[in-house]
């Protein structure tokens, strides 16, 4: 009987320290409590003790904003909380919190292509009387206001933008001073750089995008359709414009890059772009600036003392480029019972200088002037880039039809379905996702 | 024993089944005949939830998927789990330890072990069994990208998950083997082979049979891992049926519970189809005991 019980034990504790050891290799975090700034929170201390719960996504970029809430705004009663939480982690959150008459959470972390849809729900509050109030107290009139009309819908501010991102072109500078390339500001130049660049032999795709098909490629596709001037849906006709040329030319300049790009380039989300660039596998790489600072980081690329940046390339020429403009912001439910005057003094702290300062280089801060072109190697780039990108889509049913329409997307880009078949399919769709919105 | 001590002793059971099991399974029903979004009062809708699933050639494609996903692990857990449990419990002292080790895949969270397992495959992220196949063959082979290597790899991944489970309950099977019964088959001559076919695998075939119901609900239920492995699985027609419900119905903050529900209903249908000829087996034992 001892004998026995000691073997389960011997089992118990291998297996353990087993799981233990192989779990361990996963563990840490990207994100520090140390970019916390300690900024002026002010609001009116409640007669009860309130808890205020925060939904935010852990990000290099989001989290500065996050910890300077918690770190400042835990105070006289109020207790901040924050639990880490991916991003997918925090869609699925959103949808569950603000489903019924009481939520989970009191502050909520947003972007832009999906307020437009909540809006519309009634699901957030307005926030433009509240950012009236208090403009002066936490200087909120510095904060961008193309990103503010990025979070409007139907003439009322949702969210109160803390930074944003938007395409940024990498490259490598020593493979390209070395071939006499220049940064390709057209898809045509793009594929002449990689056409030489594989001629040299040294790289065999030299392109890498993040086209992953369950997610990254209707972004891409986005991008494109709006470099050449299109939106998904003319707002006017309440018509989808995938039966317009631009859709179809979206698809062939994508398709174009393929031969360029590594054969599971459809498996590729944003940090498996990285590695390409990490690894040496590809010389040029169009991300969100969000994921650039990483490339800059001698501890995670032997390749980083070469990097460049530059700002996107245009589809076909013009002064749009391939890109798309993302703001995030932080907005409240229509169903918190925190008093709203304080919930909007937590958030606008959190947006101010000196949490701006801390966000740099990994965000591109929305308070204008924190970010300037030595503010990091591919600050230049951001800025040229934010200036050329194709205009927001603030409706309510654009995340709805891209989610409809994106495994097509995938499959046209992929080759699965032709061309004018996807189109029809993607055409079709949208129509119905629009007949729910009279 | 009283009746008021029966219904004393009873009814904590019915209560937590009746929670957690009827309660559960009644609304995934209802909820299937409605349009329902989070929070909300459903509208009934009839059949549409069904008409919508099954008029999907995905839908269909991720059953098919699943099914021969399932016969294939399946029999290769049964057959793998059996030749490992024979081979541990041949073990002496170092049994425990054996099994410590073996137990480590299965005690790894699926999500997490899949991650883990793509890594050996990925070229982008080292590679090792990638690239020593390549370096073999002389070829690349698309893990991700292609629909029958991706779903070799998939395979490969839930039966090293589930494998440890399938070899610790025939073990506990082939523990209670009577001795005398191998002895009596040794002493008549009787070759490994048959000693195994004739003798042994007829005495655990009970345990067979619960290994087979328990991997069968398991793999049919098939989700974390394609998360890691698959990321193309709708375009490779690699998408299992929970996958497939988790990508129509609640992918990005999408609320379909009714459609969800509904497949959810088709699955547990499936499950009971597949799950029936070891079902009644077992029923045909208990009467027969």
């Amino acid at each position: 009987m001892i004998r026995s019980r000691t073997r389960l034990t011997c089992l118990a504790v291998v297996a353990v320290a087993a799981s233990l050891a192989v779990s361990a290799c996963g563990a840490g975090s990207r994100t520090a409590a140390a970019t916390a700034a300690q900024v002026d929170c002010q609001f009116t201390a409640p007669a009860q003790p309130v808890s205020v719960n925060v939904l935010a996504y852990n990000s290099s970029a989001v989290d500065p904003f996050t910890n300077t809430m918690v770190k400042s705004c835990t105070r006289d009663g109020v207790t901040v909380n924050h639990e880490p939480i991916d991003f997918a982690g925090q869609v699925q959150k959103t949808t569950a919190t603000l489903a019924g008459a009481t939520g989970t959470y009191d502050i909520l972390e947003n972007y832009g292509f999906v307020v437009p849809t909540q809006a519309a729900a009634g699901k957030l509050r307005p926030l433009d009387d509240l950012f009236a109030k208090y403009t002066a107290q936490y200087g909120l009139d510095r904060i961008s206001p193309e990103m503010r009309k990025v979070m409007t819908y139907d003439g009322k501010l949702y969210a109160l933008p803390m930074q944003a991102q938007m395409y940024v072109m990498a490259y490598r500078k020593d493979v390209f001073d070395q071939l006499g390339l220049k940064p390709p500001t057209t898809f045509a130049e793009m594929r002449d750089a990689a056409t030489k660049i594989q001629a040299a032999g040294q790289i065999k795709y030299p392109i890498a995008l993040p086209l992953l098909a369950s997610s990254d490629i209707i972004t891409a596709y986005d991008s494109a359709m709006g470099s050449l001037g299109a939106n998904f849906v003319d707002p006017g006709s309440k018509t989808p414009n995938f039966d317009k040329p631009q859709a179809a030319q979206a698809f062939e300049a994508l398709r174009s890059l393929l031969p360029f790009m590594d054969p599971q380039v459809a498996t590729f989300d944003q940090p498996a772009v990285q590695q390409q660039i990490y690894n040496g596998g590809a010389a040029m790489a169009i991300m969100f600036s969000g994921r650039m600072n990483d490339l800059t980081q001698a501890s995670n690329n032997r390749f980083a003392s070469q990097m460049a940046f530059a700002a996107p390339p245009s589809v076909a020429g013009g002064d749009i480029l391939y890109n798309t403009l993302s703001v995030d912001g932080w907005s409240i439910p229509a169903n918190t019972k925190a008093d709203p005057d304080m919930l909007f003094s937590i958030i606008a702290s959190s947006v101010g200088p000196d949490s701006s300062k801390a966000s740099v280089p990994a965000a591109f801060p929305a308070r204008q002037g924190v970010l300037t072109e030595s503010s990091s190697p591919y600050a230049a780039a951001a800025l040229a880039s934010i200036t050329k990108a194709p205009p927001a889509e603030p409706y309510p049913w654009t995340s709805v039809i891209s989610n409809e329409i994106r495994p097509v997307v995938a499959d046209v880009i992929l080759g699965k379905t032709s061309i004018p078949d996807g189109q029809a399919k993607m055409q079709q769709l949208a129509t119905a996702v629009l007949k729910q919105y009279p | 024993m009283r009746r008021r001590e029966f219904f004393g002793f009873v009814a904590p059971s019915v209560l937590v089944m009746a929670g957690l099991l009827v309660l559960p399974l009644y609304q995934t029903i209802a909820w299937s005949l409605q349009r329902v979004n989070y929070g909300e009062t459903g509208t009934f809708v009839g059949l549409d939830n069904y008409t919508h699933a099954l008029t999907d050639p995905r839908f269909g494609q991720a059953v098919l998927f699943t099914v021969e996903l399932t016969l294939v692990v399946v029999a290769t857990l049964i057959v793998l789990g059996y030749l490992l449990a024979t081979l541990v419990n041949g073990l002496g002292r170092s049994r425990p330890f054996v099994l410590g080790i073996l137990l480590v895949s299965y005690v790894i969270p699926q999500v997490v072990g899949g991650a883990m397992f793509s890594w050996l495959f990925n070229s982008n992220f080292g590679g090792v069994l990638n690239f020593l196949l390549s370096t073999l063959l002389g070829q690349d082979i698309l893990w991700f990208a292609s629909t029958w290597p991706n779903r070799i790899m998939v395979a490969l991944n839930t039966v090293w998950s589930m494998l440890p489970f399938a070899m610790l309950v025939i073990l506990a099977g082939l523990q209670s083997v009577p001795e005398e019964v191998v002895e009596a088959a040794q002493i008549d001559g009787a070759p490994t082979w048959r000693l195994h076919w004739n003798v042994i695998i007829p005495t655990v075939r009970g345990t067979l049979g619960f290994v087979a119901i328990i991997s069968i609900m398991d793999v049919l239920r098939a989700f974390d891992q394609l998360i890691a492995l698959s990321p193309q699985a709708v375009q490779l027609g690699n998408e299992s049926v929970m996958l497939y419900v988790f990508n129509v119905a609640f992918q990005d903050g999408g609320q379909q519970l009714g459609l969800g529900s509904a497949v959810n209903v088709l699955l547990i249908a499936l499950i009971c189809l597949m799950l029936y000829p070891f079902i009644r087996g077992i029923a045909r034992e208990a009467r027969h005991a």
